[in-house]
């Protein structure tokens, strides 16, 4: 029995008793999707459906999303970013932290399947099954099965997580990872240097590769001239179909009515052109200064792959940079645009 | 296009002063006669924090070289408060847009109390200078050269 399936016991033993001892009216996680390793949210009061939650390396969704619209005591699933994502909704006062009951998901990870697929050169369908096991993860294709180091198949965004342990939490399913994190840079670093003439195309990632490191992106793209930055962005954008996804996947992004679709004033045409698309998502990431908590949402949801946590993580190392401030770490704490200090980027005005 | 490339171009600034300080100090510097560079366009807000970063983006996205945005010196804000807010939102906008690939130069910001006429004068004739030197803003249009 692996470390997920311990937590998803221990999760479904939890929720049944939270609604047993009427102590919540909903429970939010996730269950199995309804194609082979992914999962969808799940939302229910009934405690027939309990058996339905599931823990696996796939449960990648940002549940505080939902967590605005609904009324009443609510015990949500969540993994690092997610509660950070919580804090920064109670920060706001769009959620109050009464309500909530947090189960917290001590972190290893998400699997991104698009590794996997580069990985064994297999389509998902092929693959029999993806199992995490510690450090690493067994890919069975065919019946047989092969390891790989972890990080060789995480997500971008979990190579990059600062605190894969929730920061709020009421019940926490498993030990903290703290640690983790290290061992990950270290078999990253190995990896990397081992297989550096591997050189892989990311397809529409407009010659990114996601692979290196999770940071190496946001470096090339630092390293190139503004014009060159700003030809990479026209060109990304002129791909954009403005579907909003990025947008309703995001838990920071709560407007109730979206600039996007003001009419008086009328800020952007509904059409998807790359000028318009690149004001929308730099506006985007304006708004959610202080409050993404680079979860990844965004790039995930991407239909036609958009680098976007080349945005969302630049805005997240700004903000840390210019005001020291990190989204989610304190409910108590003022959200990031409400707060100032006397003194602090005064360089930047005359 | 063609017109804007060709030697008669002046870079457009707008400047969004508050009514308070920076206002002040504009019409101060036109009662004393000073000269100031005519590029600039004040759209009077009612404090610097009123200034949302999607005003600032518009007005560069509707072919504006520059964008000026003026409060009352820190501590010295009508509403106490205002200047300190739009000093966080000028900040993350300004650095924002730098790493997207827009010129810094084009976003500026301003302390000006409304007896600093001189300040002003000095204030909009370096930020015309320096759009000058950075030429037009090409930034939305189709085709860049």
């Amino acid at each position: 029995m692996n470390s997920d399936h311990k937590m998803q016991q221990k999760l479904r033993h939890e929720a049944k008793a939270l609604l047993e001892q009427d102590k919540v009216d909903l429970i939010i996680g996730f269950e199995a999707g309804s194609l082979k390793f992914t999962t969808t949210p799940l939302i229910t009061k009934s405690k027939d459906d309990l058996d339905r939650l599931v823990i696996n390396p796939f449960i990648v969704n940002n549940l505080a999303l939902f967590l605005p619209d609904f009324k009443g005591r609510i015990a949500v699933a969540s993994k690092g970013c997610d509660s950070r994502s919580i804090v920064s909704l109670i920060q706001d006062n769009k959620v109050s932290r009464d309500d909530l009951v947090i189960i917290g998901i001590p972190c290893p990870g998400m699997i991104e399947l698009r590794k996997v697929e580069k990985l064994t050169g297999k389509d998902r369908d092929e693959l029999d099954d993806i199992i995490r096991e510690g450090d690493k993860v067994v890919i069975t294709v065919d019946g047989k099965g092969s390891e790989f180091p972890i990080a060789e198949v995480l997500s971008d965004n979990c190579l990059a997580c600062e605190f894969p342990t929730p920061q709020d939490y009421d019940i926490l399913l498993g030990e903290p990872t703290a640690t983790s994190q290290e061992s990950r840079v270290k078999s990253r670093e190995s990896r990397v240097k081992g297989q550096g003439s591997r050189v892989q195309s990311h397809g529409e990632g407009g010659g990114l590769q996601s692979e290196a490191s999770p940071d190496s992106r946001l470096q090339t793209l630092k390293a190139m001239s503004p014009q060159q930055r700003w030809e990479f962005w026209r060109k990304e954008f002129s791909r954009c179909i403005r579907c909003y996804a990025c947008r309703n996947i995001c838990p920071s992004c709560f407007c109730k009515r979206c600039f996007v679709e003001e009419s008086e004033p009328r800020w952007l045409m509904p059409m998807p052109r790359w000028q318009e698309n690149l004001m929308f998502q730099a506006i985007r990431n304006i708004h959610l200064a202080g409050r993404c908590t680079d979860c990844g949402g965004c790039e995930r949801s991407c239909p036609v792959n958009i680098p976007l946590r080349c945005l969302t993580k630049e805005m997240y190392d700004l903000v840390d940079e210019l005001f020291h401030f990190k989204a989610g770490m304190d409910k108590d704490a003022p959200p990031l645009m409400t707060h100032y200090e006397q003194e602090e980027a005064e360089d930047l005005i005359r | 296009m063609g017109a804007k490339l060709n030697s008669e171009w002046e870079p457009q600034l707008l400047g969004f002063l508050c009514k308070w300080c920076s206002y002040g100090g504009a019409d101060l510097a036109g009662t004393s006669r000073k000269k100031y560079p005519p590029n600039i366009r004040i759209i009077k807000v009612p404090c610097s924090g009123r200034v949302d970063p999607l005003f600032v983006f518009k007005a560069l996205q509707m072919g504006f070289d520059g964008v000026l945005v003026s409060g009352c010196h820190p501590g010295d804000c009508h509403y106490q408060t205002g200047n300190f807010r739009a000093r966080r939102r000028i900040a993350i906008t300004k650095k924002f847009l730098e790493y997207m690939g827009m010129e810094p130069e084009r976003i500026q910001a301003s302390w000006i109390s409304a007896s600093e006429a001189g300040k002003f004068v000095e204030v909009v004739t370096e930020v015309t200078e320096g759009l000058k030197a950075i030429g037009p803003n090409q930034l939305f249009d189709e085709q860049r050269p």
